[in-house]
């Protein structure tokens, strides 16, 4: 074959014709289009350019955003938790008074503050053309709105700006669930998409306010005027009207988590409700919670400080974020483990004296002088005997007992959807390898037996294990919003229940449990009896979570314990104990006994829950 | 292929280099007048001054090759850019609009840019041993949209439309410019205006509409575009007939116009140097373009006369499609003024578009091999 090269010949006569005709043709289109420009360029400096040169040395074009109403948050009965306000902001363009210093010093005298304060702020801003509005102060009061406004000739360059806020109707309900809005930073607007977000937005920075800020915040519309020498608006040139923000229906009732709330004034902790049936959360609540009106336009620096050094410590959501020894809950885990693995029936019985040996070292149960001749499983777990699950635990294994925590979800993140979850710990020998280089210990697994040692746990994993207890052993993502809704109510996305994983048991191991727990709430000897009911029956498992093992405070009373080494008190429940509707857990931050310290709070829950389904039978399915 | 005939100098093309040289002492000018000393850094017409001395030397590296071995190379070539297109979206770290960019360390390189010249050699040379004289069926045709819509696809994913529409322009031109059959044409022509218009009226519903067109381009959303053109039309209206006055326009200066010194450079000058201005602007650079279509006509075989209207269409469509923009005609895309708008990218392969104009002048008495 000839190389390509060589096939490149001279152009003969005729085809140079035809090249010719062609480049004409050429030349004729571009002319036109040229022509084209000319003539544009004639109309626009020559025609009306006087036009222009007014605009340009009298007039200027502003762009104003109008920001979007913000989307509501809503229970799951259509409630509002949170929707607007109007929070009024004092603009100030540098471009429109001929002497803007003098109008900062009027400013400064309005807002009662030092001229310095207010040249500070503006500093802070950074670079911005001279013609773009900056805030000089964010949500001033209906005084000074008014004050401005009667006096804008002798303030060339201000002006009053309206924007939607949040106005949070049940204070401080579901803090960390809900977030706050904070006004963008630079790492945001890098990672954002420069169409939707812009310099100077309001912007969820934790949780649901932030997971959903695209769907809460609509879209923004712009206004574009021409303006005076004085800044005042001289003529609209274009409006687009701005689409506001879809509503969060949520899953939590409102109710509920108002009870929870308030039973956990005071005290740090977590109470959590979850539709065994769905997953869907009806209480998700975080003691102490976060005020957060304070957030509104910035924290100050003051109140950042009281939050930080706080020794309840109300930035950490405890629901998901705070792991704990789950204590005596894991008992279930255990319980379950003995049964499928068939180290126990529910005829087995142990002897409790008060302490189990193993290589001469001694283990004690919580009831010093023991639970007495043989216990079986139902009393096992409805007094919380260590003894008897000390016993399965050395039978099973400690990698056995893993496996079916994992079943049932523990030592993995649940799913939900809200940031920062924490995924607790379930330890095995080859954990322990990996992470400390050493080997398994035996008497280690009598502590995991019963979710002491190295288990940790968030209450939101022990809600959902309870809740695969109670509903036949499925795993279900817990959830938080139900539904997307337009302006109008419309549905416009829902979210079904997920199921994400099923329990290694069968119907009758947790028959079994069942009755345990029935019996831990209703029996003789019941631990968690303060979470019984006159009508319902409940289903339950106290909990006291070891803090440190302090021998100087082993023989102590509880109250001369100070606060820091008391231990947590856990309750996790469902009910009712036949046809479980709701699985409820409160975690007690040094709370003392499972029993008396997180039972009770449980059981106003559940109260609450019942009457209010009684009261209103048609209400919902 | 290499050696070098003295004829080759003596024919050097002066009136080319003049030209190209008239329009970068424009275009440093405006840009100094266009960004004040607020930048930081290197100043931008200093940059930009220097990207013009790199564009020089490119050019002489270029003419001291015979053009005629790009048909040779020119898959090697099309390979080579399409690798690029690839890795920068590949490896974009995921910013809005980076991934248009390769980080050199020195210049960030917009593959899309050498794209386009890569298109007209490719063309260039796929229609140049293709051609029969007798015009192209619509089968013919697939090769060489398949050649064109690759790389069209990448720069459509990027998103820049811009440049995907600059690729669209150079494949139209130069396919119409090596003849199609009349039926071809017809055919091409209403299938593309049917489902334009079908797609566009029916199947998508109007704010999918909107999303797509700020999908494709972010710059044309109703907050950005309506202020850029709006403020670009002032400033070229207010020039009038005389202009302003160099570094006195007052659009620029008081931070009216944004991206005066890339995309919207001319408006700062129309709005310095006035309708006359203008017109003598005009003047320089359209001479130029038809200056490359003589060139393309002196060629002494066909490869060259279709590699230079190649050139030649993809420097006058930017033109037009830019000074249309900032005239308020087209809504805003991103496309720059060839030779004028600052940006490295653009002028380097601008400069080798003129490299290939000037090797093929040259060589206008030196008979193929």
């Amino acid at each position: 074959m000839r190389r390509l090269f060589d096939q490149i010949h001279t152009l003969d006569e005729e085809e140079l014709l035809i090249l010719k005709k062609r480049v004409e043709i050429t030349i004729i289109v571009m002319v036109t289009f040229i022509a084209i420009l000319v003539v544009r360029l004639w109309y626009l400096q020559i025609h009306e350019g006087e036009k222009y040169a007014d605009m340009a040395l009298n007039n200027r074009v502003r762009q104003l955003q109008i920001v979007a109403p913000r989307g509501n948050i809503l229970d799951r009965h259509n409630r509002i938790i949170i929707s607007n306000r109007p929070l009024f902001n004092i603009l100030w363009t540098r471009d429109d008074a001929k002497d803007p210093d003098l109008v900062l010093k009027k400013m400064a005298g309005i807002l009662q503050e030092d001229i310095s304060d207010v040249l500070a702020r503006i500093r802070k801003v950074g670079s911005h053309p001279k013609f773009v509005p900056i805030r000089l102060k964010e949500d001033v009061t209906w005084e000074t709105v008014t004050f401005v406004e009667n006096h804008r000739l002798e303030l060339p360059g201000i002006r009053i700006e309206a924007v939607p806020s949040r106005k949070y109707n049940y204070n401080n309900l579901a803090s960390h669930l809900l977030g706050y809005l904070a006004e963008i930073n630079i790492k945001e607007l890098q990672n954002k998409s420069s169409s939707v977000y812009m310099g100077g937005d309001q912007i969820g920075k934790m949780g649901l306010e932030k997971i959903f800020d695209t769907q809460l915040r609509g879209e923004k519309g712009q206004r574009l005027f021409e303006v005076d020498v004085h800044g005042l608006e001289q003529q609209q040139l274009k409006l687009t009207e701005p689409l506001p923000g879809h509503d969060l229906q949520l899953t939590i009732d409102l109710d509920l988590q108002q009870i929870a709330e308030k039973e956990m004034e005071g005290k740090a902790g977590a109470v959590i409700a979850m539709d065994v049936k769905t997953g869907g959360l009806l209480v998700l609540a975080s003691a102490p919670s976060l005020n957060l009106e304070e957030f509104i336009g910035g924290i100050s620096q003051k109140s950042w400080d009281k939050i930080v050094h706080d020794p309840l410590k109300p930035l950490l959501d405890k629901t998901m974020q705070g792991q704990y020894p789950p204590g005596s809950t894991y008992k279930m885990v255990t319980a379950l483990a003995g049964l499928m693995e068939g180290v126990i029936t529910p005829e087995t019985t142990y002897d409790c004296n008060g302490s189990f040996t193993l290589h001469g070292h001694r283990y004690g149960c919580w009831k010093r002088w023991g639970h007495g001749k043989d216990i079986n499983l139902e009393q096992a777990l409805a007094e919380s005997c260590d003894v008897y699950f000390y016993h399965i635990g050395q039978e099973v294994g400690v990698d056995k007992l893993a496996i079916y925590a994992k079943s049932l979800g523990l030592g993995e993140k649940s799913g939900i959807i809200l940031e920062n979850e924490k995924a607790g710990l379930v330890p095995t020998k080859e954990w322990k390898k990996r992470k400390k280089n050493e080997r398994w210990q035996q008497g280690e697994t009598v502590s995991v037996s019963i979710g002491q040692g190295f288990n940790l746990a968030t209450p939101l994993q022990i809600t959902r294990m309870t809740a695969a207890i109670a509903n036949g052993g499925t795993l279900y993502t817990p959830q938080v919003v139900l539904a997307i809704k337009d302006q109008d109510g419309a549905t416009l996305q829902e979210f079904p229940p997920q199921q994400s994983g099923q329990a290694f048991s069968t119907a009758r191991e947790l028959k079994l449990i069942n009755k345990g727990l029935v019996a831990a709430v209703n029996g003789e000897h019941a631990t968690g009896g303060s979470a019984k009911m006159e009508t319902i029956m409940v289903a339950g498992k106290t909990g006291t979570a070891q803090v440190v093992r302090l021998e100087h405070y082993s023989e102590a009373e509880e109250e001369d314990v100070p606060n820091r080494f008391r231990d947590h008190a856990w309750f996790t429940c469902y009910a009712p104990a036949e046809n479980p509707e709701i699985a409820v857990t409160v975690l007690n931050e040094h709370g003392g006994h499972g029993g008396s310290a997180a039972a009770p709070i449980a059981k106003a829950v559940l109260e609450a829950y019942f009457n209010k389904k009684n009261s209103e039978p048609n209400s919902e399915k | 292929m290499f050696q070098f005939d003295r004829r080759l100098f003596q024919n050097f093309d002066w009136v080319l280099l003049g030209l190209v040289a008239l329009i970068g002492a424009m275009c440093v000018a405006n840009l100094y007048s266009a960004t004040p000393d607020t930048f930081r850094g290197t100043p931008v017409y200093l940059k930009q001054l220097y990207f013009f001395i790199m564009g020089f030397a490119l050019i002489l590296l270029i003419i001291s090759v015979d053009y005629r071995i790009l048909v040779e190379f020119n898959y090697t070539l099309y390979g080579v850019v399409i690798c690029l297109l690839l890795f920068s979206s590949l490896f974009s770290s995921g910013l809005a609009g980076t991934s248009r960019w390769i980080n050199l360390g020195f210049f960030k390189l917009q593959p899309s840019e050498p794209a386009k010249l890569m298109l007209v050699i490719t063309l260039a040379s796929y229609y140049f041993r293709k051609d029969t004289g007798k015009g192209f069926t619509l089968k013919e045709l697939f090769v060489p949209l398949a050649l064109a819509g690759l790389p069209f696809a990448l720069i459509v994913s990027q998103p820049d439309l811009g440049t995907a529409l600059m690729l669209a322009f150079i494949f139209v031109s130069m396919t119409l410019f090596v003849k199609l059959r009349w039926s071809t044409l017809v055919t091409l022509i209403v299938t593309a205006f049917l489902t334009a218009g079908i797609g566009w009226q029916y199947l998508l519903k109007p704010y999918q509409r909107q999303r797509i067109e700020t999908f494709l381009n972010p710059g044309s959303d109703s907050l950005g575009s309506g202020y850029h053109i709006i403020q670009s039309k002032i400033a070229v209206g207010s020039g009038l007939t005389f202009g302003k006055g160099y570094l006195q326009g007052t659009q620029g200066n008081l931070d009216f116009l944004p991206e005066r010194h890339t995309d919207f450079a001319f408006s700062i000058w129309a709005e310095e140097w006035g309708f006359l201005g203008s017109l003598f602007f005009f003047g320089v650079y359209f001479f130029l373009i038809f200056w490359g279509l003589h060139i393309a006509l002196s060629s002494r075989d066909k490869f060259g006369t279709l590699l230079c209207l190649g050139v030649v269409s993809l420097i006058f469509w930017q033109a037009f499609i830019n000074l249309a923009m900032v005239m308020g005609l087209l809504p805003v895309v991103g496309m720059p003024l060839p030779l004028f708008s600052y940006g490295g990218s653009s002028l380097i392969t601008t400069m080798a578009g003129i490299g290939i104009l000037m090797s093929v002048r040259m060589r206008r008495y030196q008979a193929p091999v």
